[in-house]
């Protein structure tokens, strides 16, 4: 399976070349390495219990990059970061596109999350969505800024929603970032209106 | 000297004036050849007749104005019943076929190619991209221009953020357009 514009290399900060590509049908093995090398701490805010075979052998199996793209970060043949573009193919929000990032530990803080973010933004747009949003917990300082610098600005608060590894509540913070002003730049661009004849 | 005369008319809020843009840009920014553009507006912001007029030539262009043009892109009716009847017997017609229905108007000799430039937008994600799916079909078809201009001219005219499925648009109409104009083996 492929998609246009992937595989696509992205140095980060530091200098780390990272490859970026469509999860593919025989990553089941890698995948099911990262997530269990993820600290317990990042996993659990996770929606499933990703160091189960069959949940990694489902995502694998079931690849549909129309409903979910998922995008893997490789580095030297390893697995360092997982995003996915969840969207509705119809429904009252089919403009809406979610995006969820996982990154391994020795990768945080270099912006690998950002990267990943970029592509499936820059993803969704191609797309048309309108839309979009993604979920952190109030202390995931990190994530929070880094969804920041493309766009996203804190949208709603679920106060107490999550629970930490400790047993304690967090707030979860869903994150939206509008982009249809992208699009209603464009629409103002094939109007066909004469400046001329404003006012 | 080489010059070629294109009329592009469709209605307000097809993009038509952006499409005639492009190409206009692609040939002379990006080929590095002479062109020139005339826009012509309805009265309205929306749903009027509108039009733009692109000469192409391998040198300066004394005369800018398209009476009689080599290659008609048409994306609506009325631009087709209005233009049609102006295109050189020799000429193109590039229509959008789900609007435009081709008949008598069009001159003896001159060669018609559709597409559903449209529809095709649709599926991509966004109908506002039918413009670039019909610069894509013209570079396709006519080769006048060439792709890697059309690329570049497309990713200069757009928002930042839409070139993506602006250049997923463009290369949908190309593809259809060298298929039909593909010779059969």
């Amino acid at each position: 399976m492929t998609l246009e514009g992937f595989p696509e290399s992205v140095t980060l900060r530091d200098g780390t070349s990272v490859l970026f590509r469509p999860m593919q049908p025989d990553d089941g093995p890698a995948l099911l390495e990262f997530f269990r090398s993820l600290p317990e701490q990042d996993r659990l805010f996770l929606r499933e219990d990703v160091t189960r075979e069959e949940v990694v052998d489902r995502f694998v199996r079931h690849l549909d990059y129309d409903a979910v793209l998922p995008l893997i970060a490789e580095y030297e043949g390893r697995v360092v970061g997982d995003g996915t573009l969840h969207r509705d193919r119809h429904g009252w929000a089919a403009h809406v596109g979610e995006i969820r990032v996982v990154v391994a530990p020795e990768f945080q803080r270099r912006g690998l999350g950002t990267a990943i973010a970029r592509l499936l933004v820059r993803h969704a747009t191609s797309l048309g969505l309108d839309k979009l949003v993604a979920e952190v917990v109030d202390n995931q300082v990190g994530a929070k800024r880094a969804f920041g610098k493309l766009g996203f600005y804190p949208e709603a608060v679920l106060k107490g929603h999550v629970k930490d590894i400790h047993g304690t509540r967090r707030d979860l913070v869903i994150l939206a970032n509008d982009v249809s002003q992208i699009w209603e730049t464009m629409e103002a661009m094939v109007s066909d209106f004469s400046p001329a004849q404003e006012g | 000297m080489t010059k070629t005369e294109i009329r592009v008319g469709g209605l307000g809020g097809q993009g038509v004036i952006l499409c005639a843009q492009i190409i206009g840009k692609a040939a002379s920014i990006f080929d590095l050849k002479h062109s020139t553009l005339i826009q012509a507006f309805g009265p309205e912001a929306r749903g009027s007749a509108c039009s733009g007029q692109v000469t192409v030539s391998d040198e300066p262009i004394g005369y800018p104005y398209v009476k009689h043009p080599d290659i008609l892109v048409v994306m609506s009716p009325d631009a087709y019943t209005q233009f049609a009847p102006q295109l050189k017997p020799t000429g193109i017609l590039l229509y959008e076929n789900e609007l435009v229905t081709v008949d008598g108007r069009l001159p003896k000799g001159a060669t018609a190619f559709g597409i559903p430039a449209t529809r095709f937008a649709e599926e991509l994600g966004r109908r506002l991209v039918l413009n670039i799916v019909m610069v894509g079909f013209f570079t396709g078809v006519t080769s006048l221009v060439s792709l890697g201009a059309v690329e570049r001219a497309v990713r200069d005219s757009v928002p930042r953020g839409t070139e993506d499925l602006n250049m997923r648009a463009l290369r949908k109409g190309y593809e259809y357009g060298r298929e039909l104009v593909a010779v059969p083996a």
